[in-house]
C-alpha cells in the first residue's frame, strides 16, 4: 500500500517520544513524503519482498547491533523486541548483541566487523573489507542489500536523535 | 566577511569496488527499479551497482529526492552545507566534493567551501557555523548532537519545519556516505597527467 498515509505516532515519533499534539509532532506532518518515505526504507531494509537470502531474523540481529552502535535506548528496544520475534540462533543472538567478532565465526564474524566499522568508523572502509564478506560467503547483491540495511539503521538512529532533541529544547 | 582566498573543487568519478548489474542480464525488477529498459546505455554505474537490491534501491532514491529537492522550509543551499558536514565526518570525499559545488552554486559563492576547506569556520557566519556544527555533531556515532546546537539554530531564526529538514539531510548523508565511500572510489574526472 505505497499511496497509504501512515498512522500516527509512527515508529519514529515513538522512538522519538514525539507526543501526539506537540509542535514537533505537528510540524512532522509537513512533511509526508519523509514519514512515509522512511516507513518504506524501514521494510525494504528489514523485510523486503526479495531478501536475497538474507532473512529477517539476520536482518534484525545486524539493525539490533547497529543501534546499539548508536546508544539509541529506543531503537535498541525496537529492534531487540524484533530479535525475539524472530528467534534467532544462537550466533545471530551472539551477532545482535555486539558479541567480540573475534569470539564469532565464519559469516556471522564478517558482519560482526562490517557493522562495527561503518557504524563506528565509515572513513576507514576499503576495498578489502568487501572482500572480506565475499570470502565469508556472502553474494555480491547480499553486501549491497547489508550496506543499505546498515546505512538505514545510522540514518533512522539521527532522524530518531535529531528530533527528540528538538522536542526537548 | 573574512576574506580568504577562493577554493573551486573539481569534479571527481566515482568508481565501484564490486560489479555492478549489467543491463543486459538485469531483471525485470532490477530494470523498474532504474526505471531503464535494456536498450538504454547511460545508467550510471553507482546506480547499477546498488540495482543488486532493488527493493532498496526504490524506497531510498525517493526518499533522498524528497529530502533534497523537495519545496518550501530549509533553504536548498543550507541542505547542502548539512550534506557537507555529514559527508567530512564520515569521509565521504566524493559525495563531499558534490555537495561542496551544489552549496557554491545555489549560493553564488566560495566563500562557506573556501572557509571549510582551509579549515576556518570562524570565518562562516553564525547561521552557517550553526548548521555545520550541528551538521558535524549529529553525525558522529554515537551522535553528539545537544541542546545547545538546536539552540544556536533558533537563535538563528531556524523554524521546527527548518530544523526538521536540515535533520533529515545531515541524516540521509549518514546513509549516502555509507554507501558510496565503502562500495567505491573516486578521482578526479579529468586527466591532470600533463608532461611536467
Amino acid at each position: 500500500m505505497p499511496n497509504k498515509v501512515h498512522e500516527r505516532p509512527d515508529a519514529i515519533d515513538l522512538a522519538a517520544d514525539i507526543a501526539p499534539g506537540s509542535p514537533i509532532f505537528e510540524a512532522r506532518a509537513f512533511r509526508p513524503e519523509f514519514v512515509e518515505g522512511a516507513e518504506a526504507c524501514r521494510r525494504a531494509v528489514l523485510a523486503p519482498e526479495e531478501d536475497l537470502g538474507l532473512s529477517s531474523g539476520l536482518r534484525a540481529a545486524i539493525a539490533l547491533r547497529s543501534a546499539v552502535h548508536n546508544k539509541n535506548t529506543a531503537l535498541i528496544e525496537r529492534y531487540g523486541a524484533d530479535c525475539e520475534r524472530h528467534e534467532l540462533d544462537v550466533a545471530q543472538h551472539e551477532l545482535a548483541r555486539g558479541a567480540d567478532p573475534e569470539t564469532l565465526t565464519g559469516v556471522h564474524a564478517a558482519l560482526a566487523s562490517h557493522t562495527d566499522m561503518i557504524c563506528l568508523r565509515p572513513r576507514e572502509a576499503r576495498a578489502d573489507h568487501l572482500q572480506a564478506l565475499l570470502s565469508a560467503g556472502l553474494t555480491v547483491p547480499q553486501v549491497i542489500a547489508l550496506s543499505e540495511l546498515l546505512a538505514f539503521v545510522n540514518f533512522e538512529s539521527r532522524i530518531v536523535d535529531g528530533l527528540s532533541l528538538l522536542e526537548t529544547t | 566577511m573574512t576574506t580568504l582566498p577562493a577554493i573551486r573543487l573539481k569534479p571527481l568519478v566515482w568508481h565501484p569496488h564490486l560489479p555492478p548489474v549489467e543491463l543486459a542480464e538485469a531483471t525485470d525488477r532490477q530494470l523498474q527499479a532504474m526505471r531503464v529498459t535494456p536498450s538504454a546505455k547511460k545508467v550510471s554505474p553507482y546506480v547499477r551497482t546498488l540495482a543488486h537490491d532493488p527493493d532498496s534501491y526504490v524506497a531510498r532514491t525517493e526518499l533522498f529526492n524528497a529530502i533534497m529537492y523537495v519545496r518550501d522550509g530549509l533553504p536548498r543551499a543550507d541542505r547542502e552545507l548539512g550534506a557537507l558536514a555529514a559527508s567530512t565526518v564520515n569521509g565521504c570525499r566524493y559525495c563531499a566534493v558534490v555537495h561542496a559545488r551544489q552549496h557554491a552554486n545555489l549560493s553564488q559563492s566560495d566563500h562557506v567551501v573556501s572557509a571549510l576547506m582551509l579549515d576556518r569556520p570562524d570565518a562562516l557566519s553564525s547561521r552557517d557555523r550553526a548548521i555545520y556544527e550541528f551538521g558535524q555533531a549529529l553525525s558522529v556515532t554515537p551522535s553528539r548532537a545537544g541542546p545547545d546546537h538546536i539552540a544556536a539554530l533558533k537563535a538563528n531564526g531556524l523554524s521546527d519545519i527548518e530544523i526538521i529538514d536540515l535533520i533529515h539531510a545531515i541524516a540521509i548523508f549518514g546513509w549516502a556516505n555509507r554507501l558510496m565511500h565503502p562500495l567505491g572510489h573516486s578521482e578526479p574526472a579529468i586527466s591532470t597527467r600533463e608532461k611536467p
